[in-house]
């Protein structure tokens, strides 16, 4: 669907992206990850179609975006880092105008506005304007204005980008309606978000790509039984009575005892932190807290985006 | 094509909605309004003294409507600018312009649309500036033929500032800048010429030629000239082409 092929984009002499090349097959949620300034926006611009390459090529569902920018353009549905409002205007007045744009024939156009505004729950602010909405709103008619010609694909420009924790939840609920019937590249810097809503990701920075695989190849999930874990626990009373018998456990490798709380690592899978969960109730020492250390995918994202920096 | 009106419309929606418009026709028609009623006396007190000496009536051209029609596009000339200004600046600046640019359209869409947009907003002031001389007609007879003439060539000329404007609008993201760069390329294009009548040099006989004035001023005295409408064409078709060149090189340019 989505076919990039050793993309170069140089602002004078600083490279924004260096010889990018990926595939995005039909139906995919690919979330595009890197730290800021990676040069997500620039890749995302050169797709849209919005600026031209210094060199290489892409392919929107069989046509170059250079050659034939009009047919790209009518199968993308692209939500800019700003969501291009025009603050004078009525919701669904603008979303008319955008689906008019788009090439939305003229007897689909009502159906087509009040679809995107069920899905992305704007129906009840449909007849105000767009200035007088609050942020998450507009960012909401950004995405309803990226959906309603329809389009084969989606690509979402950090969609959740400053708004609540409320309305992140929402337009990540969203985004997992939307699989399946479009093809969506995500960019952002939000670690969960891609965990929720993504199948495949790929990091960037600097420009290069620097790992591309599914969410589980990334996380090391799929081998989760031999890969080291971090758990953390806090007991009310007795901490240290309770050190050695944790030591005794075999999956255990490590564990570090501060006033009443162990950071342990151990090696295995969920029957290893029953055993461990067994053991402190057992022991009577008032277990008030468990928590897994989120390594996964966080981790393979600051080790990858820093191991370029030493270099 | 028709995403060429799909803009337009939009944009004169939105232009003759906004609180600066409704400023602009205002101020043109007060202005418009103080300065033909001191047309009017005036004309009155020189008539007055003409059949006291003895002489006929006078030209109501001579004595009024050219007034008018040189107020009218002195008037123009500044509030156009005001109008297009924020045609192309406004969607830079609040980030739609990338909408419209990842859209199925292309640059020329975007400039004859937005062209067409202001032409419109600009017109209606036009119609506005022409109710004097009906109002006019209700208290005298005079024929129409040189007034209409003067409006067609009035509203050629508005297709050029309006072009100018978009143009201007399409260079930078401030619509102050906009304004005033269209303010002095009008004047220029106006001024250009001024002095060239009755010079006996090649160079000056061509700028006469090419001057808005020149070929404005035929339409004042009531004749149709082909080669003034082309010329008005061709003018405006260039500034439009320039916005659209500016629009299209923001594509690879940034």
């Amino acid at each position: 669907m989505i076919e990039i092929h050793d993309l170069t984009k140089t602002y004078g002499n600083r490279i924004a992206i260096d010889r990018l090349t990926f595939n995005v097959k039909k139906g995919e949620v690919v979330g595009f990850l890197g730290p800021n300034g990676a040069g997500k926006t620039t890749t995302m611009k050169i797709i849209t179609g919005f600026m031209a390459p210094s060199s290489g090529a892409v392919k929107i569902a069989g046509f170059d975006v250079f050659e034939q920018p009009i047919e790209v353009k009518k199968r993308i549905g692209y939500l800019p880092e700003t969501p291009p409002l025009y603050g004078d205007m009525i919701v669904s007045d603008y979303l008319s105008f955008v689906a008019r744009l788009k090439g939305v024939e003229k007897a689909q156009i009502k159906s087509a506005v009040n679809e995107s505004l069920e899905k992305t729950l704007l129906t009840e602010v449909k007849g105000r304007m767009i200035q007088n909405l609050s942020k998450g709103f507009r960012q909401r008619v950004g995405i309803a204005q990226a959906l309603v010609a329809r389009p084969e694909i989606l690509i979402l420009d950090e969609p959740t980008v400053g708004l609540d924790p409320r309305q992140v939840a929402e337009i990540r609920q969203l985004l997992i309606q939307l699989r399946g019937h479009h093809t969506i590249i995500l960019s952002t810097h939000i670690l969960p978000e891609v965990e929720a809503t993504c199948q495949r990701v790929i990091i960037i920075d600097k420009g290069r790509i620097v790992a591309e695989n599914t969410l589980a190849g990334l996380a090391g999930e799929e081998s989760m039984a031999h890969v080291r874990r971090r758990i953390q626990i806090r007991v009310r009373r007795k901490a240290s009575e309770l050190l050695p018998s944790l030591k005794n456990i075999d999956a255990i490798k490590n564990v570090l005892l501060t006033q009443d709380k162990f950071e342990i690592e151990l090696v295995g899978g969920d029957d290893a932190v029953e055993k461990i969960t067994q053991v402190v109730v057992s022991s009577g020492a008032g277990l008030v807290e468990l928590t897994e250390a989120t390594k996964g995918l966080e981790s393979a994202f600051i080790q990858l985006t820093s191991k370029e920096k030493v270099e | 094509m028709s995403k060429i009106f799909v803009i337009a419309a939009r944009d004169f929606k939105s232009l003759v909605f906004s609180p600066l418009y409704l400023m602009v026709a205002g101020i043109c028609t007060v202005l418009w309004s103080f300065i033909y009623l001191r047309a009017i006396g005036q004309f009155a007190q020189r008539l007055q003294m003409s059949q006291m000496q003895g002489g006929g009536a006078m030209n109501i051209y001579e004595g009024l409507f050219f007034n008018l029609i040189s107020i009218v596009h002195l008037i123009l000339i500044v509030a156009i600018p005001m109008l297009t200004m924020r045609l192309l600046s406004e969607e830079k600046k609040s980030r739609t312009f990338d909408l419209l640019l990842t859209s199925p359209i292309t640059s020329t869409d975007i400039a004859v649309g937005k062209f067409l947009a202001g032409l419109g907003a600009a017109t209606v002031l036009l119609l506005l500036s022409f109710t004097y001389p009906l109002m006019t007609r209700l208290v005298t007879e005079f024929n129409w033929m040189m007034l209409f003439t003067s409006y067609l060539g009035l509203f050629l000329l508005l297709g050029v500032y309006v072009a100018v404007g978009l143009f201007a609008s399409s260079v930078t993201e401030s619509a102050l800048l906009a304004v005033i760069l269209a303010i002095v390329v009008n004047f220029t294009l106006w001024f250009l010429g001024q002095g060239a009548d009755g010079s006996d040099s090649v160079v000056m006989t061509i700028i006469d030629k090419i001057s808005v004035a020149e070929n404005f001023s035929s339409f004042v005295k009531g004749t149709f000239k082909i080669s003034s409408f082309v010329f008005f064409l061709t003018f405006i078709s260039f500034f439009v082409f320039l916005a659209e060149r500016v629009v299209e090189s923001t594509r690879w340019r940034s």
